[in-house]
């Protein structure tokens, strides 16, 4: 097989790249840089309201950490904030794979199969949340009525009305929704490995789990990588899909909490007027959790593909 | 120095943070005592009065409702804009920093407001607008929880009560129940039958301290109770309160299985769809169960006093809706004042009453729908107000939100009565100061 040769580029004058990247930068500066600045800025000062008051220091994250409702409410959503990363790895992201392997087997159906499993992820989140909050209803929900058909009645259970149910179903509801999106990432890296290496395996006599861990596993990797941060991004951000199941107070009785709901409460349901500066300093807290873990985790996965490939 | 700012850059890293999304820029800062120096229009001279609301399925009704008083006042128009209700209060804060915002707006109720009241952007309004006509109790809802001055006229209450499908209680000889052995008796029957006695969402915290009132107000006494809740002389310890909800807990032998699992949705369906016999709720429920069941003969009553009861009568909460407020910084204050005037008269809740089909804040409307002439009446045969979001909500965790969670607690099992009241007192503990 040939290889492309790379062909080397001529330098681009200075002004030249500063015309190209000065649209994306304006924007990126107005919508992203300039919020984040003032939200930061808006941590650090009391507020009646939409009236500024006086500079006090970190007095708003210490109320995040200590004054009630936070006190409970913060550890509680943050637990199932980690619970939806950790599903979402085990279930989406395995399944994923899966999928995305036997996909790239199959020649014919291929691309069926692969817009039949990405469709939930061109939905709105919400729709998919209301959605399956029908489907899961006790009173009118398929899913029960046909347990209850099948003579499976005992596992015909108020999904969304029990603690211990309630999170799994979001687990489940979000991993439904985003099958899709590990699935492509993987089949688009598994396109990539050329064939040259598997055939000389088989030359080899390698069997097909050996060619997985020594083969197909490590040229995976940077595609793992990728899937693992957005996969811990999407499931601190979770809002919507928690939103619809649950409503703004994560019900039933705090159980399917997460962060977004707890900054969505502070900042636009609650009755207290000093809510912007609270607000600011959780959403600020976790865009800085998000930031730090990704960025961390970009790092040790670069390193593990150094020591890979050398 | 103190300086305002736009409130937007927060909505911002909200979006930003849950959606990617981006924020808009922010307005010029403006003082309120500059808007008083022009505030020097004569209503006589043509004068355009904006008005802002949530309400965009009523902008229709609104524009009739202005045509009366643009015919009555030659010279003056008013514009009824309307936003996206879920964003309107971010929308009108902004609005309110700059110059571009509205001559008048309807604001939230109780807590709701207080922001605005306390970032100075609304006029305050005592000795400005004649309230005689307005129900006096509603009056809190526009007024500063600090202050104690006015700074707006409520324009609409909602009451709550249990409504119930008349073709059911027909079918099964049963009536409105006037004592609580019959209301006991009544729900028993509905139990016997093939009918659900009670249709409740209590998978959705809101619907739960909705749901206390209407079964539990009469137990704890309603108004005398608040009075002393707000006086300091008792807290939601008190033994009454702690009945009430225990109440609440026993009202679940008339629901479906699993009601923790049923959405507030779902839970209109079964009344609707005619498996439920009852539904408690509030007034707003009426226009939706008119239009979606309108062959359904619709009933309402009163939860009877249960044994024990503070109260002796049946008690309807209700609570004001939302007010009309006028921006601090209106260039036309006069002739801002004088519509605020007209929209705390007679005549506009009787407009309001017929074109959009809700309970007005003025006191002795006429109610052509039988329904709404009966909650009217209901209301004002044992007036009570909802505390949980009439007094509980100036500060973080609200009351509502507290006895919401506390409640679906108790229907797992994981908490008492008496756990659910100690729940929502050490919540609002933290913010609430009785006497104050």
């Amino acid at each position: 097989m040939k290889t492309k040769s790379v062909t080397s580029h001529a330098r681009m004058p200075f002004l030249t790249g500063v015309v190209f990247v000065a649209p994306a930068l304006l924007l990126f500066s107005v919508f992203i840089l300039y919020p984040l600045a003032t939200a930061l800025s808006y941590s650090f000062f009391s507020w009646k309201g939409t009236l500024q008051g006086s500079f006090i220091g970190l007095e708003n994250y210490e109320a995040v950490f200590t004054r009630k409702p936070f006190d409970e409410a913060l550890p509680n959503a943050f637990s199932h904030n980690l619970l939806l990363f950790a599903g979402a790895m085990v279930f989406q992201n395995t399944v994923g794979l899966l999928l995305a392997m036997a996909l790239h087997k199959i020649g014919r159906l291929k691309r069926l199969f692969q817009t039949m499993f990405a469709m939930p992820y061109l939905v709105s989140p919400l729709v998919v949340g209301y959605l399956w909050s029908l489907l899961l209803s006790p009173l009118f929900g398929p899913v029960n009525a046909i347990l209850k058909a099948v003579g499976l009645e005992e596992l015909a259970l108020p999904w969304l009305g029990d603690p211990t149910t309630a999170i799994w179903a979001i687990v489940f509801i979000t991993a439904w929704q985003w099958i899709g999106f590990p699935m492509l990432l993987y089949g688009a890296a598994l396109g990539g490995i050329p064939e040259e290496i598997t055939e000389a395996a088989d030359i080899d006599g390698a069997t097909g789990f050996k060619k997985f861990r020594s083969i197909t596993f490590p040229l995976l990797l940077p595609a793992l990588g990728t899937v693992s941060i957005l996969t811990f991004i999407g499931a601190m951000e979770a809002f919507p899909i928690p939103y619809a199941v649950g409503g703004s107070t994560g019900s039933p009785a705090g159980a399917t909490d997460v962060m977004a709901l707890l900054f969505y409460r502070t900042a636009f349901e609650s009755g207290d007027v000093g809510s912007i500066g609270t607000s600011s300093a959780l959403a600020m807290l976790l865009f800085l959790f998000i930031f730090g873990v990704a960025v961390a985790l970009r790092l040790a996965l670069s390193r593990g593909e150094k020591r890979l490939y050398g | 120095m103190r300086k305002r700012l736009s409130a937007l850059g927060l909505v911002g890293v909200a979006a930003l943070v849950l959606t990617g999304c981006a924020p808009a820029a922010q307005e010029p800062a403006e003082t309120s005592a500059q808007a008083q120096s022009s505030a020097t229009a004569d209503p006589v001279e043509p004068v355009t009065l904006t008005i802002w609301s949530w309400r965009t399925e009523d902008v229709e009704k609104y524009n009739t409702i202005f045509d009366v008083y643009e015919a009555a006042n030659p010279g003056v128009t008013v514009e009824f804009e309307a936003f996206l209700n879920t964003e309107y209060n971010q929308i009108l804060a902004t609005g309110l920093e700059g110059s571009d915002g509205p001559d008048l707006a309807m604001v939230r109720a109780y807590g709701g407001v207080q922001p605005l009241i306390e970032a100075g952007q609304l006029l305050q309004v005592d000795g400005l607008v004649d309230t005689s006509a307005v129900e006096q109790s509603l009056l809190a809802a526009a007024t500063g929880k600090n202050d104690g001055n006015l700074y707006g006229v409520p324009f609409a209450t909602q009451v709550l009560q249990v409504f119930y499908n008349k073709g059911i209680f027909d079918e099964l000889g049963l009536t409105e129940p006037t004592t609580w052995e019959e209301f006991v008796a009544v729900n028993d029957a509905l139990n016997a039958s093939d009918y659900t006695p009670m249709a409740l969402g209590a998978k959705d915290a809101w619907m739960l301290p909705i749901f206390h009132e209407i079964v539990g107000a009469a137990r704890f006494g309603g108004p005398e109770f608040r009075d002393e809740l707000l006086a300091g002389s008792t807290d939601f310890t008190d033994a009454d309160y702690v009945a009430s909800i225990d109440l609440v807990n026993q009202m679940t032998n008339y629901m479906v299985d699993d009601v923790i699992g049923v959405g507030y949705a779902d839970s209109q369906v079964q009344f609707i769809s005619g498996t439920a016999a009852q539904f408690p709720g509030g007034s707003f429920e009426l226009g939706n169960f008119q239009t979606q069941a309108p062959d359904m003969d619709l009933g309402v009553y009163l939860v009877p006093p249960p044994p024990g009861a503070v109260s002796d009568k049946p008690l309807a909460a209700g609570w004001a809706d939302g007010s009309f407020a006028i921006n601090a910084n209106t260039a036309n204050q006069e002739a801002s004042l004088n519509l605020l005037n007209w929209l705390a008269s007679a005549e506009f809740g009787q407009l309001f009453v017929d074109e959009i089909k809700q309970f007005s804040a003025i006191k002795g409307m006429t109610y052509s729908d039988p329904v709404m002439k009966e909650i009217g009446e209901l209301f004002a045969s044992g007036p009570s107000q909802y505390i949980n979001l009439v007094d509980m909500r100036y500060g973080d965790p609200t009351g509502s939100t507290l006895i919401g969670e506390g409640i679906q607690g108790m229907f797992l099992g994981e908490k008492s009565a008496a756990d659910v009241a100690q729940y929502l007192q050490e919540g609002v503990a933290t913010w609430f100061t009785p006497g104050s």
